[in-house]
């Protein structure tokens, strides 16, 4: 009879069956995955000391991004609180008296552009200087008050035209001497956050590469240890992904492990430098506390550096399997 | 069970390490496949595993055409075939019972049918009672008797073996020779590549002879 023949109708068929039925081999494919899970975790945790060391590498790799992030983020605060003080400050001349400028406010207030206005009169305003500089004595030599009535003005809208057109709309007015605007430091606060920005996303960049060479090149020694093991495996009908399984468990253990660790090396430099933040704040007069990363984000890393690990996992693997080939 | 039609194997497109080999091997036989070291044992062996493709010829092997096996479709190919290593290929970071349950492990069989498959297997070679033993604390026959255990644990209808008694005295190697025996005896095909002669001669099963990469004798031992 043609062996030969029947050799050949019954390949594809002789295959499929030794793949077995869906359910059962899903049921084997968890059980391989929580298997794998738990092993890659226990082969960490019985070198701790090298495991650690990677970690570490790791976690310094993820903490600077991601404190600069915070620092950002805490310049984004100021700037959000300096947005509501963009205000327009409009000195009257010197012969403005309180009721007229008490009118001239009035005034200023209907204009257009203007969502609000606050007087300060020549008393207020000398009070006020007295008190941020704390030059009570000197002051109350002089015989009389040297400082004109003003208005704040808070613009409608804050876009530096808006505001500038404003700014020289009031200046036209009568009995206005000058008004003041800070833009320009505004600006470059904006063009300095902007810098900062994209100098975290670089770092983001170039460190989220480096945790994928640190865990990388771990899981290459890792496939090299156990080359044996692998080659074994290969002979008696593993597939690429048994083959690989545990390894890209161990590289997402390295990357939870190493966000876990940042995220913890980070809180404590946050309550390091709490107080003295609070501190330099407190004489500015100001009110500001490190914001930190928060529950969503520190979330987010951890994912982020959970899949970074496993991708670095996955590239190592991938290089090196393709050159263990059972002798 | 294994046919090379007219098979030819170069390597780096000089050394011809097998030519026009061409024979069968029928379901339930038990085949000696002899020759000096470099005669060609080894590669044939492994253009049976799919480790290699022949260069040219066709080798077909449990109703597969190996040439045009898809090679997402190797590994349940090769499950289908047990293979006992010369040096055993234990993994000694596991016991016993952990490199025999290893095939099993890998189809992702039922842990507790896995379990009673693997004691099945270790009684069959004499070792069920070190099914706890790492793999360093046994003798080297036993070694190789656990590496035949994981080779026919899954109950392979093609069991292949290189020099299973290459580092055995002769007393060992028989008592190997005879568990390959009692494997075939239930059906299961047999290709054992080996150059102990004396030791083949005894046994009388059907001989292939390899000499410098072309088959030179297939028939009785004598």
């Amino acid at each position: 009879m043609s062996q030969r023949e029947t050799a050949k109708r019954r390949a594809p068929s002789g295959a499929r069956k030794a793949q077995r039925s869906g359910s059962q081999s899903g049921r084997a494919w968890l059980r391989h995955h929580r298997a794998m899970l738990g092993d890659s975790a226990l082969r960490l945790i019985r070198r701790p000391v090298a495991t650690l060391l990677t970690l570490l590498a790791i976690a310094i790799a993820l903490i600077l991004p991601a404190g600069l992030w915070i620092a950002l983020d805490s310049a984004k605060l100021l700037d959000a609180e300096l947005d509501e003080s963009a205000t327009l400050t409009v000195y009257f001349t010197g012969d403005v008296d309180e009721s007229r400028a008490m009118t001239l406010a009035g005034e200023i207030g209907d204009a257009q552009g203007v969502a609000g206005t606050r007087l300060v009169t020549a008393a207020e305003g000398l009070a006020d200087f007295q008190q941020a500089l704390g030059v009570d004595d000197a002051l109350s030599q002089l015989d009389a008050n040297p400082l004109p009535a003003s208005v704040v003005v808070t613009p409608a809208s804050t876009t530096p035209v808006a505001v500038a057109a404003l700014s020289d709309r009031l200046e036209t007015l009568a009995g206005v001497d000058e008004v003041r605007l800070d833009l320009a430091w505004l600006d470059r606060l904006q063009q300095l956050a902007e810098v900062g920005r994209r100098v975290a996303l670089a770092l983001a960049l170039l460190f989220g590469l480096g945790v994928l060479l640190v865990v990388g090149n771990t899981v290459r020694l890792a496939v090299e240890s156990r080359r044996q093991e692998i080659e074994v495996v290969t002979l008696i009908g593993a597939t690429h992904a048994f083959v690989r399984r545990p390894f890209l468990y161990s590289g997402a253990w390295y990357g939870l492990g190493g966000g876990l660790l940042a995220l913890g090396i980070l809180s404590l430099g946050g309550n390091w430098l709490a107080s003295p933040v609070a501190a330099l704040a407190e004489s500015y007069g100001a009110h500001f506390s490190l914001p930190g990363l928060g529950l969503g984000h520190s979330a987010l890393l951890l994912v982020f550096s959970t899949i970074l690990g496993w991708l670095g996992a996955w590239l190592a693997v991938g290089r090196h399997l393709a050159d263990i080939k059972p002798r | 069970m294994i046919a090379f039609e007219h098979v030819g194997k170069r390597y780096g497109g000089r050394f011809e390490a097998l030519a026009d080999i061409d024979f069968r091997v029928d379901r339930g036989e038990m085949v000696f496949l002899t020759g000096h070291s470099g005669a060609g044992k080894s590669s044939l062996l492994r253009l049976i595993m799919r480790l290699e493709k022949p260069s040219r010829g066709r080798v077909l092997v449990a109703g597969h055409d190996l040439d045009r096996l898809h090679l997402s479709q190797v590994p349940y190919y090769r499950r289908q075939i047990g293979v006992v290593f010369q040096d055993h290929q234990l993994l000694f970071d596991r016991d016993i019972f952990a490199n025999v349950a290893l095939p099993l492990t890998i189809q992702g069989l039922e842990p507790h049918e896995a379990a009673r498959r693997v004691r099945a297997a270790l009684d069959k070679v004499g070792l069920l009672h070190r099914e706890r033993a790492l793999p360093i604390e046994l003798s080297t026959g036993e070694q190789q008797r656990v590496g035949i255990a994981r080779a026919v644990v899954n109950k392979p209808a093609l069991l292949l073996a290189d020099e299973p008694t290459g580092n055995l005295d002769p007393q060992l190697s028989a008592d190997i020779m005879r568990l390959f025996e009692d494997f075939n005896r239930i059906g299961t095909t047999v290709l054992i590549a080996s150059h102990d002669l004396a030791l083949i001669a005894r046994l009388r099963h059907r001989v292939i002879k390899l000499s410098e990469g072309r088959l030179v004798k297939d028939g009785a031992a004598v």
